[in-house]
């Protein structure tokens, strides 16, 4: 059994949101910086710009990188011989959230039940995924993401025996009609298989993970390629002025399911991808 | 293609000086605007329909569909990016009617809002989203008018320099995503 201690957890994932909200990783700006060099629109170019710049202005006043600081997700794998002492994981994480957003200035934007309740003052409870696992070992994937775009979140349920090309039709009409209003460029995350709610857990989980980590699989590494593809063929650009970066990495995360099912659930991060993976 | 163009504004907007603006074109604003989200606005209603005045004067007003982060001690305000302007369509004749010539949000919004603009006058203007560090640093006062309970949700006056902003929709059903969509797309779905 591997112990750990309850004060350090709280400390190192409120260190994490802390800093997700405030300094964007390298690799992002990379991508920006190419998106930037990809467009010829003036209209895409000048928000991608303004983009770059939030990064150096957040970090120097250390201001929140877009005001919406989120409801925070965590996805967190659990061995079964990992034992927290001093409290639950549950009770740590909460903790966490609590003083990261109390002591740093970030929005409380959480309310305690959806009719009858008022915001809770400390952006508490985040949205928790347990998943019990073999071995000692403890991995939290931290999310941040806005209302905007988790707003344009889809379920769609199609036929048994679907070809990527129909999945695909699903996620291109679905961004299409909506995914100017979620902050493009984004990172889009597509679940397919489980049931109807766990496609729409996998898509979530898919984006939890760090920018540039890909489905190991390399048939769905090149679907994923190319549907980012596609999607920026869509023409909606930066802040859907137009152009020709909508969309920065396609996540695919896949699962058995039913013969008489074929669920694919949609979710999408925006441009302000805020993630961090902490590991015990 | 048309040449782009740029023009500083001042606010309060009077119609004649905004109706030659098309979508794609760059306003840098200044002068006073009001920060007004969801709840804002239903508040700002009721307010109207029992006989209150307001706490500002909605000729030539502009909204700016925001939520801030809260200010740290010794600076203006926090971060304050645009939040989803179509959450706020519902409002947007209301107010229309009683003399808002401009609100700044981000996203696509209802196709009946670019009739409604057409009608009364009015511009829908385009902040960058997930911008609200940088945007924050063009606001050189805020006041809360009223409503404070709702914290970020209270409504804000702020003054702005040269704030950054592209015409979204114009008066004439001119449409920036509209535009930029069929220049740019080449696949069909």
């Amino acid at each position: 059994m591997k112990e750990l201690e309850f004060q350090d957890i709280v400390q190192q994932v409120e260190k994490a949101l802390q800093e997700l909200n405030i300094i964007s990783p390298q690799l992002l700006r990379e991508k920006m910086l190419e998106a930037l060099a990809t467009e010829d629109n003036d209209l895409a170019r000048e928000m991608l710009s303004q983009v770059m710049e939030n990064y150096i202005v957040a970090e120097e006043r250390n201001l929140p990188l877009c005001q919406d600081t989120g409801m925070v997700m965590a996805k967190v794998e659990k061995g079964e011989e990992v034992k927290v002492k001093g409290g639950s994981l549950r009770q740590a994480l909460d903790e966490a959230i609590r003083r990261a957003y109390s002591n740093n200035y970030f929005r409380k934007s959480v309310i305690s039940d959806p009719f009858f309740g008022k915001n809770t003052g400390d952006n508490t409870p985040g949205v928790y995924f347990f998943e019990l696992q073999e071995g000692d070992s403890l991995r939290i994937d931290l999310l941040v993401k806005g209302g905007g775009c988790d707003n344009i979140s889809s379920l769609g349920i199609l036929e048994p025996g679907s070809e990527p090309e129909e999945v695909e039709r699903f996620i291109l009409q679905e961004l299409d009609k909506k995914g100017g209003q979620a902050c493009p460029p984004l990172v889009v995350g597509v679940g397919i298989g489980g049931n109807a709610p766990y496609a729409l857990y996998l898509a979530s989980r898919a984006l939890s993970r760090p920018l540039g980590e890909f489905n190991p699989d390399p048939r769905y590494r090149e679907l994923e390629e190319k549907w980012r593809e596609d999607i920026n063929r869509l023409g909606i650009g930066p802040q859907g002025v137009g152009g020709r970066v909508t969309c920065l990495e396609v996540r695919i995360e896949t699962y058995p399911c039913h013969i008489a099912s074929f669920p694919v659930g949609l979710v999408c991060n925006c441009h302000v991808f805020r993630q961090k993976t902490l590991k015990w | 293609m048309e040449e782009r163009k740029e023009v500083i504004l001042k606010t309060p907007l009077s119609v004649e000086e905004i109706r030659f603006l098309k979508a794609g074109d760059k306003v840098y604003l200044n002068g006073f605007i009001y920060v007004a989200r969801d709840l804002t606005h239903h508040r700002l209603m009721e307010d109207l329909e029992k006989g209150k005045e307001l706490p500002f004067s909605l000729s030539g007003s502009v909204i700016y569909y925001a939520g801030p982060t809260p200010t740290r001690r010794g600076e203006i305000i926090g971060s304050v990016g645009p939040t989803t302007s179509s959450r706020m369509d519902k409002y947007l004749e209301y107010f229309l009617q009683r003399g808002l010539r401009a609100t700044i949000g981000k996203g696509e919004r209802k196709k009946e809002v670019k009739k409604l603009l057409e009608k009364y006058g009015a511009l829908y203007l385009l902040a960058c989203g997930g911008a609200g560090a940088y945007l924050s640093t063009f606001v050189v006062e805020k006041e809360i008018l009223a409503y404070e309970d709702l914290g970020a949700q209270a409504l804000l006056r702020l003054k702005v320099e040269q704030f950054p902003l592209l015409v979204a929709y114009d008066m004439q059903g001119g449409d920036i995503f509209e535009e930029g969509k069929i220049k740019y797309r080449n696949i069909t779905v």
